[in-house]
């Protein structure tokens, strides 16, 4: 588990003032969508071993929402974006 | 029997009897200070907090992007809360929160080792100086923490969490004789 991690509004903090909120890199289908994209949205995860992307809320800080891109296997934390500024970033 | 609730002091019954003189270690409970939770209007969180970081009135903690608590010795909750509205003009709404958060100062030369107890943060002068503020856990508490000088700390707790907090802090203390008592 990665133990560290850099809030970009907080600083360096331990991983127990965070709370997991689910993978970060799912796209919200429309609307109108079929069921089957819904339910593999809503219900259907992977489990990769390496780069993954996660939500990560900082609720004991900033409680802002932060896209965490860390690995599942060598627990090194690559990247840490506000939430706004990644949906920003990625068109969403 | 009517009890009023409202001008009884979270820490009331932990700290009643005889005070004890402060050593050197002490923890002093706010007892009289207005506390102001201030949210900046979307796309107006620079602008209040320059307008923020001018005033001399009173001190100003950072929460969060756009969240700051503002804190007075001086002021009542109502003089503190018109006195931010005039300085921001409607770019922020401002809630009083002096009911509803206990201030502790902690003081003296163990602090920081008492303080690493319970606080993920660096509190090295070089990372945390005088004067900055953050959001942080200390034992399983969300806190507001402030250096407010050398081997001065401040921790802003909400009120329902006082007398959990106040217990932690006494037996981080323990060892270094820390002593607690009223703010004068
Ligand atoms: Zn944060």
């Amino acid at each position: 588990m990665a133990s560290l991690i850099t809030c970009p509004h907080c600083g360096v903090r331990p991983k127990e003032e965070f709370s997991i909120r689910g993978d970060a890199s799912l796209v919200r289908p429309a609307p109108t969508a079929s069921d089957e994209a819904w339910h593999d949205y809503v219900y259907v995860r992977a489990n990769p071993r390496g780069r993954t992307l996660e939500h990560w809320q900082h609720v004991a800080g900033c409680r802002r929402f932060l896209v965490v891109e860390r690995d599942t296997f060598t627990h090194e934390v690559h990247s840490v974006t506000d939430g706004a500024v990644f949906a920003r970033e990625n068109g969403r | 029997m009517i009890r009023d609730y409202y001008n009884r002091h979270a820490l009331d019954e932990k700290l009643r009897g005889a005070p004890r003189p402060a050593g050197v270690n002490h923890l002093a409970i706010g007892h009289r200070q207005a506390v102001a939770m201030v949210l900046a209007h979307a796309g107006e969180e620079d602008t209040v907090q320059q307008v923020l970081s001018s005033a001399t009135e009173f001190t100003v903690r950072f929460s969060a992007p756009g969240e700051w608590l503002v804190v007075s010795e001086s002021d009542t909750s109502e003089g503190l809360q018109r006195r931010i509205d005039a300085f921001c003009a409607g770019r922020a709404y401002v809630v009083d929160q002096s009911e509803a958060r206990v201030l502790f100062r902690l003081s003296g030369p163990s602090t920081h080792r008492i303080l690493a107890k319970g606080v993920g943060l660096d509190l090295h002068p070089a990372a945390f100086a005088t004067g900055a503020s953050a959001n942080a856990l200390c034992g399983h508490i969300a806190v507001n923490l402030a250096r407010t000088g050398d081997d001065t700390f401040e921790l802003i707790a909400p009120r329902s969490f006082a007398e959990s907090l106040f217990d932690d802090l006494m037996a981080m203390g323990r060892e270094y004789d820390l002593t607690a008592a009223f703010a004068g």
